[in-house]
């Protein structure tokens, strides 16, 4: 490895893009992102809409389970609740708030609620280690689809049937099409992905990280487990409301199954695959659990036709493919895809000497 | 009062069935200290294995005609006889099924424990030593490897599967009402109940339950006391697996089969944690209040809001209690 | 190595006085007695002591001292203010610094970063000016990261190593890192938890002076454990001996080491 780099203030030294190449490779990302918004293909856009929502749902959980150590087995719940929150507000608020400014107040309002029930079901989580999160989470889960399907709340969540949404208004600017409003995911994926990187570099992430490798630890420097815990809880719910409320601007209509259990396995698998406690890991995931069933989609349908019964063998066949595929990662490669990259990477710094 | 009675008996039967599926998670988390988030596609995978013994194989031409329907003379000739409703009618209707029964809970045991022995070789034992996280993300992986495969597997629309015990109407006046149960469902209760002391006393009392015990006390150590662990997490993911089989094969009998079978896994997480983890009778107890407690809801509130009483009794009590009602807090060593 | 002295310590030093009062402390779990009635003060600026046989409820003493254990009895009071039931997070903001037996570093994390942790409560960026990092996040990182490079790095020689993770350190550099961490919380008392175990003799030399010098730049008043005699006898000014969790003895070095009760304790009965 190298530890020595020629630096000349502290400043330049905790630089993250500390090298020409990572410089060059964020503005060429930047050029490329934009490019694509302009002239990509509609059916690209789409899947890479997709892309970008998970995205942002998958940094959440990454500052909670890769930062902060601690596993939730019920993100979706917070993704169903910025959805369905944008979408209620914007109900109700309609006429009384003028509509190019609606965002600007629902948005953050759906967030604020998503980081609120946040807390509320971290709570369990601080005065026991481990599991009883994961399954408290859950829990939450199942609890948060349950009332969104409830009747009597129906009139304002639609109930099992779902709900239409709005289509967002920026200032006068309406974004009623996949491009505009793949551009307006690209722009906030970018910066949630930024905002958790800057988080971790200050005492904020480092207090994180000090909890996840060893909690006494942190507690002796000053740490207070409450008040961390909470608010790496609070942080992951709101990144996952931000990402629900896209979502819901993003699609006509949601459906309160969207946001069950499998979508909150869908978010942590995209992190394990991807590469826990790393800032690309979330990307790389993404990109994988996006991919995959697309791939099996094409595939299937190459090799079996349009028919009814080939979709019902499609479904679960994507289903197993997903399970291997976490299975696969955590017994082989357990630091997911970035590790793989890093090591790429690392080999091709050191050609044409050793390797490792 | 007797409609009171009446949802507590129903909650209590169901209860017994929380604690039978329960005892599979406990026991893998006292052998290797990993919760089995799968737990629940398990037992649905049980109860599939069920339906294929007890349904399909004796529906198949080539099985012989007393596998699917047992009907000796001296059978018809009482049978025929008898008004409808009889509790005689009943247990001849059991006695008919009882080949394609016994296949059924056999099939499914044997399956289920191989099953079981699959996930522990392929998946759990190269983990074994390392993250006790990566070895439970295993577990969820499963979740959706098992769900998958069942549906692929099973493909065909899900008959009906037959009832384990006789099921003949019982009625009897309590508290100045009638009260109102079925034959089989006081059978399930006795089996799950029966089943949880039978493990809980092999756990308490044998050699292979004391090896299980001093595995979770410290893996290493027993190791180098001569205890063969991986054995021992061999045993503990196939005593889940085979429990797992009764409990599904119990509940295709109550509530159908479908892939939604495996959410009952996660209800009986809740349970799970409620009781303590680790803790035997705390899960019992759990088990019990949860299933009342759901049947008191049904009563009250409608089915519907029964759903979620597992959950909301979960995040409740352990903000009351963090390590759930009977779990023992770690001293920790620094 | 620096020498600017920090303000904050050398002032208590020159205040003098009891910065750390152990009275009357009892520790049971279940039914083993780890403390029965410990009672000792350590002075401001002065390396105070602890020693005795395996097992004599020292690192239990630390515990309850930095706040892990809940005493059944007795007082922990740091300045005048009885700090017993405050949890260990509020007792280190107070200015309670420790290490620990087995190096309790965070692996994953580089020297810096570890060090870095020991700056945190002197911190106060929040969430949102982190999210933003540039800015006020930024002008405190780098002020901390220039503290931290001229008090903790340069004064234990630590330099080379700084981009290094954990992992990749001999355990004597590991003891040193983790020193550094407890400085950079400006500790007011130093909790240090057998410093040189299981160090050879020239790294328990490096340690010895290091700690020394802890105390003479920046006055900090040092508790200490260890079972390295020539160095307890070397460095401490007092010293407090337990035995099966009683206080057998306490005093100067030379007070101690010819009471009978320690020298029972250690050889076993005088013959």
């Amino acid at each position: 490895m190298i530890n020595a780099n020629l630096k000349s203030s502290y400043a330049a030294d905790e630089r993250v893009l500390n090298n020409r190449y990572k410089q060059a490779f964020v503005y060429a990302t930047i050029l490329g992102l934009a490019l694509f918004t302009l002239f990509g293909n509609d059916y690209l856009i789409l899947i890479a809409s997709q892309m970008g929502i998970l995205l942002i749902a998958v940094v959440g959980i990454n500052i909670l389970t890769g930062y902060t150590g601690l596993v939730s087995l019920g993100h979706g719940a917070f993704v169903a609740i910025g959805a369905y929150a944008v979408t209620i507000f914007g109900n109700l608020g309609a006429g009384v708030i003028p509509a190019g400014l609606m965002p600007f107040i629902s948005v953050p309002l759906a967030v604020a609620l998503a980081a609120a029930v946040g807390v509320l079901v971290g709570l369990p989580s601080l005065r026991v280690k481990g599991l009883y999160l994961a399954v408290a989470t859950l829990a939450a889960n199942f609890i948060v689809i349950f009332l969104i399907e409830e009747d009597l709340f129906a009139p304002w969540t639609g109930g099992m049937v779902g709900i239409n949404t709005n289509v967002p208004n920026l200032l006068g600017w309406e974004l009623d099409t996949k491009r505009e409003m793949f551009g307006l995911i690209a722009v906030v994926g970018l910066v949630s992905l930024l905002a958790a990187q800057n988080l971790i570099r200050t005492r904020i992430g480092r207090a994180f990280i000090a909890i996840r490798d060893r909690d006494y630890s942190a507690e002796i420097l000053g740490i207070s487990l409450l008040r961390y815990k909470l608010m790496s809880f609070a942080l992951s719910a709101a990144y996952c409301g931000l990402a629900g409320a896209l979502f819901a601007y993003f699609y006509a209509r949601i459906l309160p199954e969207q946001f069950e259990l499998a979508l909150s396995l869908n978010l942590v698998a995209a992190l394990i695959i991807g590469g826990m406690g790393r800032t690309m890991g979330p990307v790389f995931g993404v990109i994988i659990v996006v991919m995959v069933p697309e791939v099996i989609k094409v595939l299937f349908g190459a090799l079996a036709g349009d028919s009814a019964g080939a979709g019902q063998l499609r479904a679960p066949l994507q289903q197993i493919a997903f399970g291997v595929l976490l299975v696969l990662f955590l017994l082989k490669e357990p630091l997911g895809i970035n590790q793989i990259v890093d090591r790429i990477l690392r080999a091709a710094n050191r050609w044409p000497f050793a390797r490792g | 009062m007797g409609q009171f009675v009446q949802f507590a008996i129903n909650g209590l039967m169901a209860g017994a069935i929380y604690a039978l599926i329960a005892v599979g998670i406990v026991s893998v988390y006292k052998a290797t200290k990993v919760v089995n988030f799968a737990h629940g596609y398990l037992i649905m995978f049980g109860a599939y294995f069920y339906f294929t013994f007890a349904v399909i194989v004796p529906g198949q031409p080539w099985a012989p005609a007393w596998l699917a329907s047992w009907q000796p003379g001296w059978m018809v000739e009482m049978r025929g006889e008898l008004p409808m409703f009889s509790p005689v009618a009943a247990v001849l209707d059991w006695v008919a099924n009882l080949p394609r029964i016994l296949l059924g809970l056999f099939g499914a045991l044997v399956c289920n424990a191989i099953l079981g022995r699959i996930i522990e070789r392929v998946l759990m034992r190269p983990l074994m030593g390392q993250s006790i996280f990566a070895m439970i993300m295993v577990t969820v992986g499963l979740i959706s490897i098992l769900s998958g495969a069942a549906q692929l597997i099973w493909t065909a629309d899900a008959a009906s599967v037959p009832y384990i015990a006789p099921n003949m109407p019982i009625r009897f006046e309590l508290f100045g009402t009638m009260i109102f149960l079925f034959g089989t469902d006081l059978v399930n209760m006795a089996v799950a109940l029966l089943l949880f002391g039978g493990i809980v006393a092999f756990v308490k009392f044998t050699k292979g339950g004391i090896a299980i015990r001093a595995t979770a006390e410290d893996q290493s150590t027993a190791y180098s006391m001569g205890i063969s662990v991986p054995k021992v997490f061999s045993r503990a993911w196939v005593l889940a697996s085979t429990t797992g089989a009764i409990a599904g094969a119990i509940l295709a009998t109550r509530n159908g089969i479908s892939p939604s079978l495996g959410l009952f896994g996660f209800s009986v997480l809740a349970i799970v944690l409620m009781g303590g983890l680790d803790s035997y009778v705390g899960v019992l107890i759990a088990a019990m209040v949860v299933g009342v407690l759901e049947a008191m809801t049904q009563w009250k509130m409608g089915g519907g809001w029964a759903e979620i009483v597992p959950y909301v009794t979960v995040l409740v009590v352990l903000v009351w209690r963090p390590h759930g009602l009977m779990g023992q807090k770690e001293v920790e060593r620094i | 190595m620096s020498s600017a002295p920090r303000a904050g310590p050398k002032q208590l030093l020159h205040g003098g006085g009891r910065l750390l009062k152990i009275e009357d402390l009892h520790l049971s779990f279940g039914g083993i007695k780890a403390l029965q009635g410990v009672n000792f003060e350590a002075n401001a600026g002065e390396i105070t002591g602890v020693i005795g046989p395996n097992g004599a409820g020292k690192t239990s003493l630390f515990n309850a001292i930095s706040g892990f254990y809940k005493p059944d009895r007795g007082r922990v009071s740091f300045e005048g203010q009885d700090i017993t039931t405050l949890s260990p997070d509020k007792r280190a903001a107070l200015g309670l610094a420790r290490t620990f037996q087995n190096i309790a570093l965070f692996r994953g994390m580089t020297v810096l970063d570890n060090i870095k942790l020991g700056g945190h409560t002197r911190l106060n960026t929040n969430v949102w000016q982190a999210l933003r990092y540039f800015g006020a996040a930024q002008k405190a990182e780098l002020e901390l990261r220039r503290e931290i490079e001229e008090q903790v790095i340069d004064f234990l020689e630590i330099d080379h190593i700084r981009k290094y993770p954990i992992t990749m350190l001999p355990y004597g550099l590991q003891k040193r890192v983790e020193l550094g961490r407890a400085l950079a919380m400006r500790p007011r008392v130093l909790l240090l938890d057998e410093p040189v175990a299981g160090m050879n003799r020239e790294e328990t030399a490096d340690m010895a002076r290091f700690i020394l010098d802890v105390q003479e730049q920046f006055g900090t008043t040092i508790l200490l454990v260890e079972h390295d005699m020539h160095m307890v006898m070397d460095i401490c000014s007092r010293i407090v001996v337990l035995n099966f969790g009683q206080q057998i003895a306490s005093g100067t070095p030379e007070e101690v080491s010819k009471n009978p009760a320690v020298i029972e304790a250690y050889l076993g009965a005088a013959a």
